[in-house]
């Protein structure tokens, strides 16, 4: 038996697997890191509003908050460059490796295309989807997109942290090493990248606390919270909702054709029985 | 009767009470030989002017007693001052000679060298030329920046840290055998203005709008420097922080000798300008190029074109970003309340 099946049924419901153990980890250590990033790193941002010493003296004030606001993004970093290794180890052995073993020696075209097929890359279908989106959500048509493995909306959600974590990462190695930066870079360097570092931060902030919470906790299809992040496994319910065609495949593939569920033409109030596992 | 004339009979009015008070027993004052406080301990002590305006004579005595003049006699100061009850006191004069034989010259000590200096300095209201600046009336006057109250010894035995430091006060206790001449000997040399508060006597004239407009300077200094990290760890009461002296006095002269960045003897000229940060108490091992980061750059088109239209790309960036997706939920929490509806009944 497979240690992750694709279809885990539980008390007569399946499960969809879609985040590996690694993967729910490295999501952990990025949620813990931003939000710690973030409660320390707002108060210097907006240091004359009110609320903004006595967040500061949660994490110790002046002496103790920069500390812990480096550490973190440190962590991240580190996350990031792991990440990022992770995806080439990922790619290559999953997907460029049986290619070449099928095909022998792959051209840079075929491993480019390799490459900008994944999951999580933007295509063309993403913005069919979001064209229909706007169309079912303006009462145009009962039809909701028939989301693939990934949706637009997740795609958003993971390359907006990854531009994220360039501009906001790379910003704030060059304000923390100031005296090795400036060593090569101008001085003025320092006020750019305090700008991008800090706005950039906002709009991640903003992005994940309106954007993503609202898809992964307070929509009514998965409010108080999505457990798939930590479980890895996602209800039946929610991916007929967000990712039918995906769904549909792979309903397919494990030969159950006969208890596909229809496609949702318009959700109701009611969140979906037993939510993500 | 008018108002004037009865303003000019104030103390008239109060001689009665006045002349009951000479009369009870005095507390001893530090440097109220003269008795002043008989009348000024009184937090009432006030008087309507001439323009109107509500003139507080009240001396806090323990703010007084804990400031660096309080072994100067008030007539030290008051030297116009030589009868009780007294008329209209006029302004006190910083550089009279007044209340010490200074120790080296053996001569009275006065702080007429400072203007001597001040007059030099950007905030001296001559020019290079002799001539009267524009606007002197803007030009700070001792007391613009010296507010007893800010101030307040600092320790400097081996951390600077607020408060007497008793172990410089067992040093001194070798040669001099006076307690109280040690510790107002301490506080005279070691009373400084709060760091935290240098930034806000700056900002009492460079944050004001109008005056920097008059004078043609190119940013609301204070503002700006809040805007930066050390402003920033400022307001969160980091005394580490480099304030406006740090960066705008050379090292070794006095504040009072504060030159316009223009003069290239300034600490903050273009040539001088690159040892600011790298000093062995902030970025030793910057290099000078870490002096060109912009302090006092605001989001401004004419003062930084190029940071006023990179934070614009940001702004652009989140409304842009975000404001379609707020769209979006809103629409898709009206759709849940209507998942079947269509249009015309469309599919």
């Amino acid at each position: 038996m497979e240690k992750h099946p694709m279809i885990k049924i539980k008390n007569g419901k399946k499960y969809f697997y879609r985040f590996t153990l690694n993967q729910r980890i490295q999501h952990i250590i990025l949620a813990v890191s931003v939000v710690i990033l973030v409660l320390t790193g707002m108060p210097l941002k907006f240091h004359d509003a009110s609320w903004a010493p006595y967040l500061y003296a949660l994490f110790g004030g002046i002496k103790t908050a920069p500390i812990i606001h480096k550490t973190f993004g440190a962590i991240l970093m580190a996350l990031f460059v792991y990440h990022v290794f992770y995806l080439i180890y990922v790619i290559r052995k999953f997907h460029i490796a049986p290619m070449k073993k099928k095909n022998g020696k792959l051209s840079k075209m075929e491993v480019a295309k390799i490459v900008l097929t994944q999951n999580l890359v933007p295509n063309l279908k993403d913005a069919f989807d979001i064209r229909d989106l706007m169309k079912y959500l303006l009462f145009f048509t009962k039809v909701r997109p028939d989301g693939d493995n990934f949706t637009w909306k997740e795609k958003f959600d993971y390359w907006a942290p990854f531009w994220g974590m360039i501009i906001i990462g790379g910003s704030g190695l060059i304000i923390w090493n100031k005296e090795l930066a400036t060593q090569i870079l101008p001085g003025e360097f320092l006020n750019f990248s305090l700008i991008a570092h800090s706005d950039e931060a906002l709009l991640a902030a903003l992005f994940l606390f309106i954007w993503h919470w609202y898809n992964v906790h307070f929509s009514i299809s998965v409010f108080p919270m999505g457990t798939v992040f930590l479980t890895g496994y996602m209800s039946e319910e929610l991916m007929a909702e967000e990712h039918y065609q995906y769904y549909v495949d792979i309903m397919k593939k494990a030969g159950l054709e006969d208890e596909i569920l229809p496609p949702q033409r318009g959700q109701s109030h009611e969140p979906p029985e037993g939510g993500n596992e | 009767m008018s108002l004037k004339i009865a303003l000019k009979n104030y103390f008239i009015l109060f001689l009665p009470a006045i002349t009951i008070m000479l009369f009870m027993p005095a507390t001893s004052f530090s440097a109220d030989i003269g008795n002043c406080l008989l009348c000024h301990k009184y937090p009432g002590i006030s008087r309507v002017d001439e323009e109107g305006k509500l003139k507080l004579f009240y001396v806090n005595e323990d703010i007084f007693n804990n400031s660096v003049h309080a072994k100067v006699k008030c007539d030290g100061c008051h030297t116009d001052i030589k009868e009780i009850p007294h008329k209209h006191a006029i302004k006190v004069d910083c550089l009279v000679e007044c209340h010490i034989i200074e120790p080296a010259s053996k001569k009275k000590f006065s702080h007429k060298d400072v203007q001597t200096f001040i007059n030099k300095s950007v905030h001296g209201v001559i020019d290079n030329k002799g001539k009267e600046k524009k606007f002197k009336e803007d030009f700070p006057t001792c007391k613009s920046c010296h507010d007893n109250p800010l101030y307040r010894p600092i320790s400097f035995f081996k951390r600077v840290r607020p408060g007497i430091s008793e172990q410089s006060l067992g040093r001194c206790r070798v040669c001099h055998k006076s307690e109280d001449f040690i510790y107002r000997s301490y506080n005279h040399v070691t009373t400084r203005l709060h760091p935290l508060n240098i930034a806000g006597v700056c900002a009492k004239c460079h944050n004001d709008l109008a005056l920097v407009t008059r004078h043609g300077l190119s940013t609301k200094a204070v503002y700006s420097y809040g805007e930066t990290f050390h402003g920033k760890a400022a307001s969160f009461l980091d005394e580490r922080i480099p304030n406006c002296l740090d960066c705008h006095v050379s090292k070794g002269e006095s504040v009072h000798q504060m030159l316009t960045h223009k003069d290239p003897n300034a600490s903050t000229s273009e040539q001088n300008k690159g040892k600011i940060c790298t000093t062995i108490d902030c970025h030793p091992s910057a290099s000078p190029k870490l002096a060109k980061y912009g302090v006092h750059s605001e989001f401004n088109l004419t003062q930084s074109p190029a940071q006023y239209f990179f934070t614009v790309f940001f702004i652009v960036l989140t409304g842009g970003t975000l404001l379609p997706l707020m769209v979006i939920i809103f629409l898709d929490i009206v759709r849940r309340f209507f998942p079947n509806a269509s249009i015309g009944g469309r599919k």
